[in-house]
């Protein structure tokens, strides 16, 4: 859970919810998409029992890995009712990422759900370097 | 990619066969409504569809189609079972997401004074809100009984009655669900979410059958001018999603491995051969999901009884509280159609698009043969819903399919920034409508001007042909997760 606001811009899509996030490195980039991804959907203080996990993503190529990523993030909270509170990328290529995240369960008496996500789509998915300082990506999130 | 666009008559509109599509598209309309369509990706979408390989007839989209993700909503594609594809994209997430509608014979003039006391006891009872739990926890066998009989398993439990599993779209179990299909995280997410309502665009809501369009139908269906209804929608919840979540993963990979040769215009399309292995394997996955959604539905409607009974303080039998029907409108099945003179069995995917089957159509129950399937489209809070009857021009032009709601005009975000600084529940309570929402944004991102015109939709497959118009509802109190 995000208390700041991570820096992300919404694609306005009919239906669902996109997001367009830029980072200094692909770390960086599939971080901030986590971060960003659990500020749209919830509020709340980190209070409880942390958890730190080790988490590894593969995915076909790097808008897969990041479609995969965030659909494991999303999970946490969906299947296993825990809030991301913390999130490092430790290394990464472009098929596949070791991460360490921290989470607390999740308590509806403490976390506000601003925003139930359902599933994050390969609709629009892409990863792309844009300049050499930044990595933009945009991909779409099902609600 | 440009899309021309081919009227070729009030409703219909075409989207020639060029390119890599295999077929043309198919779009009914009306001049007003095509507009909107014009302006998002929607068109390209429908395109896109028409280049899967097996596709039979037409890429078609009925008249609330918007933009999807791979899909258009709205899209509906019917494809051969020797040389084509099923598409967990073309289902969607939340798989048997769909309707029901239970009549009363409670009247408009006795429940307004309640209304409020009504919402509230239904609001308490029916778990509704993103991550929302019942007060069932399923355990993993009996999670696997569901899968594979659906609402049956409901009525066996005491939910309802075996008499309304005549009045459920396929008596309320799709067959040939496979729960050793399943991912241990389908199970998982699936224990806790029976009977709940879940969040966005799914509602419960109490109306009132203010205009009827065909006295006759209307009195099959038992519906008459005054009379109180319920209107239900909602899905498969987190169970439908995993799965869904789960074969997009499978078949992308093996499109990505090289051992399916597919060349897609968009990722989301992902699909495997219906005679495949993949195929095969995801079309009995997404039956145990169908069977879920309709457990859920029958579960809610049985507790959607019970407040009634409880807030008015009557008996069964003056409450009169019955199902007319339940369809779903996010969904793939084998079914026959008559292809260039000839019957076919073809795999139809309906995303947001509804049955609409004839008179006389061999799969309705006895109930509806006369009458045909009702067919039941709801609104946006501020308007209307509508009855409708399956028709004949449903077979010959859309693979037995229909229209399924109003269809999002505007992105949730747009909604949001026209809803700022309003009150929408004191705007819709004083057109008479009293609405409960768990989600502080749910009201704003679903308020009236975020969808089209629900009546130039249904007006639209009313003059197709596509469906009969049977009578109007007009909202009097919502539940919204």
């Amino acid at each position: 859970m995000m208390s700041n606001k991570p820096d992300f811009n919404i694609i306005d899509h009919t239906a669902d919810l996109g997001i367009k996030v830029r980072g200094a490195d692909l770390k960086d980039l599939f971080e901030k998409a986590a971060r960003s991804m659990i500020y749209i959907m919830i509020r709340g203080n980190p209070v409880g029992k942390t958890r730190r996990l080790k988490l590894s993503v593969t995915g076909e190529d790097l808008a897969g890995l990041m479609v995969r990523w965030l659909g494991e993030v999303l999970y946490l909270f969906e299947g296993e009712n825990e809030v991301l509170t913390k999130v490092r990328v430790e290394s990464i290529s472009s098929t596949h990422l070791d991460s360490t995240l921290e989470t607390v369960p999740y308590k509806p008496e403490l976390h506000e759900i601003l925003c139930e996500i359902k599933a994050v789509t390969y609709h629009q998915s892409e990863v792309k370097k844009k300049t050499t300082t930044g990595r933009p990506v945009s991909f779409l999130i099902y609600r | 990619m440009a899309i021309t666009l081919k009227k070729l008559d009030p409703y219909r509109w075409l989207i020639p066969k060029t390119g890599s599509m295999r077929v043309p598209g198919l779009i009914f309309s009306n001049d007003e409504l095509i507009k909107d369509v014009q302006e998002d990706q929607s068109l390209t979408q429908v395109a896109n569809v028409a280049t899967l390989p097996g596709i039979v007839g037409y890429s078609l989209a009925m008249p609330d189609i918007h933009r999807g993700y791979g899909f258009p909503i709205g899209g509906v594609a019917a494809f051969d079972l020797d040389e084509g594809i099923i598409s967990p994209g073309g289902v969607g997430y939340d798989i048997n997401c769909g309707c029901r509608l239970l009549t009363t014979r409670l009247r408009a003039d006795e429940i307004r004074p309640m209304i409020k006391d009504l919402v509230s006891a239904l609001f308490k009872n029916i778990p509704c809100g993103a991550g929302s739990t019942s007060n069932i926890h399923l355990s993993k066998k009996e999670e696997e009984q569901v899968a594979v009989q659906g609402a049956v398993w409901a009525v066996k439990k005491g939910f309802g009655s075996t008499e309304d599993l005549e009045r459920i779209e396929d008596y309320g179990t799709m067959e040939g669900a496979d729960p050793s299909l399943l991912s241990e995280r389908a199970i998982k997410r699936g224990k806790d979410q029976l009977g709940t309502l879940g969040s966005g665009n799914h509602f419960l809501e109490i109306q009132v059958i203010d205009h009827i369009y065909d006295q006759e139908t209307a009195r099959t269906f038992n519906l008459s001018e005054g009379r109180i209804t319920v209107f239900l929608h909602t899905g498969s919840r987190g169970f439908g999603h995993q799965i869904c979540d789960d074969f997009l993963k499978q078949m992308s990979m093996s499109i990505s491995d090289g051992k399916e040769q597919f060349v897609l215009p968009d990722r989301q399309l992902a699909c495997a051969y219906l005679k495949s292995d993949q195929g095969r394997h995801y079309l009995a996955a997404m039956a145990c999901a169908a069977n879920y959604a309709w457990a859920n539905r029958q579960v809610l409607m049985h507790w959607t009884e019970e407040t009634f009974l409880k807030t008015l303080l009557i008996s069964p039998k003056d409450l009169g509280m019955n199902l007319l029907y339940d369809v779903c409108h996010n969904i793939a099945k084998k079914e026959v159609h008559n292809v260039e003179g000839s019957k076919a069995t073809l795999c139809v995917h309906r995303k947001g698009a509804t049955r609409s089957l004839p008179p006389g159509h061999p799969l309705l129950s006895p109930i509806y043969r006369d009458s045909g399937q009702p067919v039941l489209i709801p609104g946006d809070m501020g308007t209307y819903s509508y009855v409708l009857a399956g028709a004949e021009g449903a077979m010959s032009q859309s693979f037995g399919s229909t229209c399924h709601g109003a269809g999002r005009v505007l992105s949730r975000t747009k909604a949001l920034k026209k809803a700022k600084g309003r009150a929408i529940n004191r705007e819709l309570e004083d057109k008479g409508i009293y609405v409960l929402s768990r989600g502080k944004r749910t009201l704003k991102e679903e308020i009236p001007e975020a969808y089209k015109d629900i009546s130039q939709i249904v007006d639209v497959v009313h003059k197709s042909g596509l469906a009969n118009k049977v009578a109007r509802l007009k909202s009097l109190g919502v539940i919204k997760g």
